[in-house]
């Protein structure tokens, strides 16, 4: 048995699947003080349901494959670790000034992001290394010992040493760092010559703050996870997935925390090429509204796309991470007024505690969840499957007293404009990701996950007039899925400046040589052997004397022969595809920055079971009907509810309706009909779309 | 008529958005000289078949006004002679060019025979030939002592260079790099024509056509709606920028009358002080792109940037003033005149839109170091954009932005990064860092300004100052207080001090003299004693108001060893009368 699991802001989600293609769905509210708590809670579920022990269901469990959004939630809102900044005397505010940005250029009111780092905890270090690494200036180890003096007081519990060139010169970074590690155990600590020794001052100090920032939460995390395993005595493999679409070992993932910054969004495209593949589309979206934040990934090709230059709500990574756009919308999102009389929605959440305040935790600022209740679209009887008894009274009078009074709005006028502001902010960012690599949304499949997903999908589709929509049946867990289908990735990055048709044949063979060693070793520690692995070999070129690079794929076999002329070739029609020219025809040299090195670790996918043909009538899965708020109409009506379970491979609905499973509600507006696939899927379309939506599906009847 | 789909005009004007945001990231990701690749100094733009602006990356707005009006020109000046892979470059500020520095490459885009729209960019060229490496020349009295012109030249005709005029323009520049730079702005717009080409032929021209012209409508409905929120007047605002460059005390003032009648809105800068007999001048599209962006500061900022949204604004800019001075002046400075032009404006409109005008900004005072790097025997060019960087005004509800630097950029350009800078110049940084105390105090508070030290290294260099702000400082707004001057010092190695002037030029900078420049703040708005106290204790805690300020100008009392408020003493300040 396999099991992917996905540590929301909110919920925890399962998949538990088995070798003969079965595979069930589990959920559990997140414990954020501790969410490993959450995370045995689902392992001892399922043993329950098994009746086992957990101890003896572990036994049987061969991989379990983890994804956090726990350091993305501390991030975006601002819980991480209280953190501390060691850096060269003279440019300790280079964390703040981002360069001296200002994204919207027109926009007076428009503010700078609040730093990871506080300025009075960002220390100046008298030391100076020149643009080789040479020493211009020994470091002042007193400085570093008034900063620990700072720390300690302080209560800092991270700290990150970026000094200037230091990807040049480890030497003072480590010095200050061994005086850290002697005089404050325990501290969580990032060297950025260590972490990313690459050239880029900024780039390196955002990058290396944002890992210790969110260090300690995920230590902490992994650490208590670990010990609880280990306490049921389990052996299998235990794996974590990172930004970059493939998983590693939490070793590894707890001294690289920013590697998982994006962790768990990045299971969403890899899953939606799953689902997605078996209607036949190489193409789509793939969004995750959850309980915090919500997802947006472009897929082309069945490969999502990856990028260096990531951020972070304004805070460069400059990791390799696949380009998923996140922004601070969920089920948990607050609805509140700004300093100008306007309703806002979020990037706050009320996560799982208190939680919305519908779900009578001690929550008392109105959510997207009580918005959704209150007109219709969840069951407070029904909710979790009815585990959780959703407060309907309290939700009104929260969204009435805080919004709707001070509005001068009715409850359901504040209600639907929080249900559509929403929208409109994860409409934005779904455009956001398709326009940005020049696509047009409309001509991808809208791939619909996370609990609170489906029930938002519809407005966010016709908002952007795409007419297909695919939900998956396990949509609340689409990540943990994901993350079942990723495989074992480690990247390696060296540098090697030289011009490339004169670098040094031993050199550059022994660099590739020591990463590939390297990775074969991660990858046996993993459980995989190196004819199971494959190896993805590329260049950073540029002509001489430009200042970006660009990545360039170059195959084994001209590795192995060092054939730069090759390799040079494949870089000239890049750049012109990039950026509108090459400099072959005048032969300009082409030089090396750095190599790169990603062995992977091919693991075994889950397979799911097809269901049988059951033709048209959902009416076996009908339950009853409901009232709900048509947004389009700007009333209540009463619509059908399905229960999505007892839907099977050929079953149609038209909207409007409900269709309820146990952790998910998908609201199907009036535009859009329904069609179930082969493996339970749901697929929206509208109805000038039929042929095309349809016929991929039925396909498969035999 | 076609049938219009409303998302589908969207979905271009999201498009033309994303393009011109690739052909930026083209010109980043290739050129050479640090002002392009690091600081960002250019513009990139779509416009469609006679020219009208489809869509713009502006991060240095004060390029950005001028691709437009020289497209018209390079129309008119070809007429039917432009062909499929043409290339065109223009620079001259008498044919709607803005700065002589600041070289344009237009590229027309055809859809089978049929022009359809062009691509193009301006980037500030690290060298453009004239009397003084980098361009900046105080002491030019006319263009050819500047810059070399181009009113307009074809580099490519039907996609062949044409080597001997491609030659003769470098021939003519001291930089080589400056040719790779253009090479990578021509293959900026390759990426723009390939763009444009694709989604014509994917919607087809008449699609295209008719919903780029609803595109141009529904903007300058949405431009004219904001105009009319604006209460109908004329109002007047003046602002004084202080020496020429030539005449020690000298100043000169830019006057503007800004009507709003109905939708449309009119500046008009007559009465403004004659042009000045040296390259203190701006020219008719720097200070028409100095008017719209500090306007476009004052609407609406989600308004797409295309035809639609100039159509309500009309300019009256006469020759012979300091903001377009007739040929053949000098006017290389003349982009940086916009700080002073864009204060008359915002103290036209400030009394009629309060809510919407900000405090006074810092204004840009730059330097331009010049010289050999002996590690690599090359010249260097440098701006130094990141010690230029002062803080903006605050705006009610609303801190200024800090180091976000000249309101023509508004935060579009950036510093260069530490490493790369030590990298692409023999100069070594000592500090740059945020300048306690250096905003004005407001209920919201003056973004702050910055401090940058670094040691030159180099051979033969040459440091050319432009800018302002030594003599009046930002003004607060509504009570609040003003920011700090600019300063700029160089210590020799010997110990001997030079104080640059605003608009100075100075050969033999030795190595291992160290440059010291402070950037001021932005002015405060509103009074500084009714700013929320956590908010002065925050600023106190990360030393970016002092004890002594924030005593005296926001009445919080701090106890210096536990930084925490005295609740006591703080009623006590904020009760007194003022």
């Amino acid at each position: 048995m396999r099991i992917g699991i996905d540590v929301g802001g909110t919920f925890t989600d399962f998949l538990l699947t088995h070798d003969d293609g079965t595979s069930q769905v589990y959920k559990v509210l997140s414990t954020p003080d501790d969410p490993s708590i959450a995370t045995m809670r689902g392992i001892e579920e399922m043993a329950v349901d098994r009746g086992l022990a957990a101890r003896d269901f572990l036994k049987e469990v061969d991989v379990i494959v983890h994804g956090t959004t726990v350091t993305t939630n501390a991030v975006l809102t601002r819980s991480g670790a209280k953190t501390g900044l060691l850096t060269t005397k003279g440019v300790r505010d280079a964390l703040e000034m981002r360069r001296g940005i200002r994204e919207e250029q027109y926009n007076n009111r428009y503010e700078n992001v609040r730093p990871l780092v506080d300025r009075r905890y960002r220390c100046p270090v008298r030391e100076r290394l020149d643009y080789k690494g040479e020493v211009l200036a020994s470091i002042a180890v007193d400085d570093v010992e008034s900063a620990v003096a700072l720390f300690k007081a302080e209560g800092v519990e991270a700290v990150a040493v970026c000094f200037m060139n230091s990807f040049a010169n480890p030497e003072h970074e480590e010095q200050a760092a061994k005086i850290l590690r002697e005089k404050l155990p325990g501290l969580y600590l990032t060297v950025s010559a260590g972490f990313l020794p690459s050239i880029r001052f900024y780039d390196r100090v955002s990058t290396t703050a944002l890992n210790s920032y969110v260090g300690p939460i995920l230590r902490r995390y992994l650490k208590a996870l670990l010990e609880r395993l280990a306490g049921q005595d389990y052996k299998g493999v235990l794996l974590i997935m990172q930004s970059n679409g493939g998983v590693i070992s939490p070793e590894v993932a707890i001294d690289n925390a920013a590697v998982t910054l994006l962790s768990g969004p990045a299971g969403g495209p890899v899953a939606g090429v799953w689902y997605t593949a078996d209607q036949g589309y190489d193409d789509c979206i793939t969004t995750d509204m959850g309980g915090t934040s919500f997802d947006a990934a472009l897929v082309k090709n069945r490969t999502p796309f990856v990028t260096t230059v990531g951020e972070i709500d304004r805070l460069r990574i400059a990791l390799p991470m696949l380009n998923v756009v996140t922004i601070g919308a969920g089920g948990g999102s607050i609805g509140w007024i700004d300093e100008g009389g306007l309703l806002r929605m979020g990037p706050q959440s009320a996560g799982s505690k208190p939680g919305p305040v519908c779900y009578g935790l001690g929550g008392e600022l109105p959510t997207c969840t009580d918005a959704d209740l209150v007109l219709g679209y969840l069951d407070k009887d029904y909710f979790a499957g009815g585990r959780i008894r959703l407060d309907f009274d309290r939700a009104s009078r929260a969204i009435e007293d805080k919004l709707a009074k001070p509005l001068g709005l009715s409850l359901h006028e504040a209600a639907v404009g929080m249900y559509n502001l929403i929208n409109t902010n994860m409409a934005a960012a779904v455009r956001e990701v398709a326009v940005k690599q020049g696509q047009d949304p409309r001509d991808f499949p809208l791939v619909v996950a996370g609990g609170a997903g489906p029930n938002h999908a519809c407005r966010i589709a016709l908002e952007l007039e795409i007419p297909l929509l695919i939900v998956p049946r396990e949509s609340s867990i689409f990540c943990a899925a994901g993350m079942l289908m990723s495989d074992l990735k480690h990247s390696f990055v060296k540098t090697y400046a030289t011009l490339l048709a004169k670098a040094d044949r031993k050199r550059f063979k022994a660099v590739f040589d020591d990463m590939r060693k390297a990775g074969v070793a991660l990858l046996a520690s993993e459980g995989i052997r190196e004819d199971k692995a494959e190896f993805v070999y590329s260049l950073d070129l540029r002509y001489v004397n430009q200042y970006h690079e660009v990545t360039v794929d170059v195959s084994e076999a001209e590795v192995t022969a060092c054939d730069f002329a090759a390799m040079a070739k494949r870089f000239h029609p890049k750049h012109n595809a990039l950026f509108g020219y090459s400099l072959e025809a005048e032969g300009a040299p082409v030089e090396l920055i750095n190599i790169r090195l990603v062995t992977v670790g091919v693991t075994e996918k889950p397979r799911f079971s097809p269901m049988e043909w059951a033709g048209d009538d959902p009416s076996k899965a009908r339950k009853g009907r409901r009232s709900v708020f048509l947004p389009r109409e700007k009333r209540f009506a009463e619509v059908d509810v399905f229960d999505g379970f007892a839907l099977r491979f050929g079953n149609r609905i038209a909207g409007p309706a409900i269709i309820e499973q146990v952790n998910t509600t998908t609201f199907v507006t009036p535009e859009y009909k329904v069609l179930v696939d082969r493996f339970g899927n749901y697929t929206l379309y509208l109805p000038d779309r039929e042929d095309e939506a349809c016929g991929r599906i039925l396909k498969w009847k035999r | 008529m076609e049938k219009i789909d409303k998302v589908l005009v969207s979905i271009l004007q999201k498009r033309f958005k994303s393009i011109v945001e690739e052909m930026s990231i083209a010109i980043t990701m290739t050129t050479r000289s640090p002002i392009l690749c690091e600081a960002q100094d250019f513009v990139t733009g779509l416009y469609d078949a006679k020219g009208k602006m489809l869509e713009q990356k502006e991060n240095l707005p004060i390029l950005s006004f001028s691709l437009g009006p020289v497209c018209e020109h390079i129309l008119r000046y070809y007429g039917d002679d432009i062909h499929e892979g043409d290339v065109i470059f223009h620079n001259d500020v008498f044919s709607m060019g803005n700065q002589n520095n600041d070289v344009a490459v237009y590229k027309p885009i055809f859809h089978g025979d049929t022009l359809v729209g062009w691509a193009a960019c301006k980037g500030h060229q690290a060298d453009i030939g004239g009397a003084v490496r980098g361009g900046y020349n105080p002491r030019a009295t006319e263009i050819w002592q500047e810059a070399l012109r181009i009113p307009p030249i074809k580099v490519y005709e039907r996609g062949k260079q044409r080597k001997d005029v491609w030659d003769l323009i470098f021939a003519n520049i001291r930089l080589r790099m400056v040719e790779e730079d253009l090479k990578a702005q021509i293959g900026s717009c390759v990426v723009g024509e390939r763009a444009i080409q694709k989604l014509v032929e994917k919607y087809g021209l008449d699609v295209f056509e008719a919903h780029k012209r609803y595109l141009f409508d529904a903007t300058e409905k949405m431009m004219r709606a904001e105009v009319r929120s604006i209460p109908p007047g004329t109002y007047r605002g003046e602002a004084t920028g202080y020496y020429d460059g030539h005449n020690p005390g000298s100043k000169y003032t830019i006057r503007v009358k800004v009507t709003v009648e109905g939708d449309g809105i009119t500046f008009d800068f007559t009465g403004t002080d004659p042009q000045t007999k040296g390259f203190v001048n701006g020219t008719f599209t720097s200070s028409a792109s100095a008017t719209m962006l500090t306007f476009l500061q004052m609407v609406n900022p989600d308004i797409p940037h295309n035809d639609g949204m100039v159509r309500p604004v009309r300019m009256i800019i006469p020759e012979g003033t300091v903001v377009n001075a007739a040929y053949p002046a000098a006017t290389t400075y003349g982009n940086h005149l916009c700080p002073i032009t864009a204060s008359a404006i915002m103290r036209a409109l400030g009394p009629v839109i309060p809510d919407r005008v900000t405090a006074e900004w810092n204004s840009l005072l730059c330097s331009l170091t010049t010289g050999i790097d002996p590690r690599k025997a090359e010249p260097y060019v440098d701006i130094c954009f990141m010690g230029l960087k002062g803080g903006s005004g605050a705006i009610k509800g609303c801190d200024g932005y800090d180091h976000i630097g000249m309101i023509d950029a508004s935060g579009g350009v950036l510093d260069q990064d530490y490493e790369m800078f030590e990298q692409q110049t023999p100069h070594l940084i000592l500090e740059h860092e945020l300048w306690t105390d250096s905003a004005g105090a407001g209920e919201w508070r003056g973004g702050l300004g910055v401090t940058t030290r670094f040691k030159l290294g180099g051979e033969n260099n040459t440091l050319v100052t432009f800018g302002e702000g030594d003599v009046e400082r930002p003004q607060g707004a509504f009570g609040g207080k003003p920011g700090v001057l600019n300063t700029m010092t160089l210590t020799y190695p010997d110990g001997k001090v030079v104080k640059p002037t605003t608009k100075d030029l100075i050969v033999g900078v030795p190595a291992g003299t160290i440059y010291y420049q402070e950037a001021g703040g932005g002015g405060g708005w509103g009074d500084p004693r009714k700013r929320k106290v956590e908010r002065v204790l925050d600023d106190v805690r990360n030393a970016k108001v002092g004890l002594a300020s924030a005593r005296d100008d926001y009445g919080v009392a701090i106890d210096e060893k536990t930084m925490t408020v005295d609740e006591v003493a703080t009623r006590k300040l904020r009760s007194g009368s003022h």
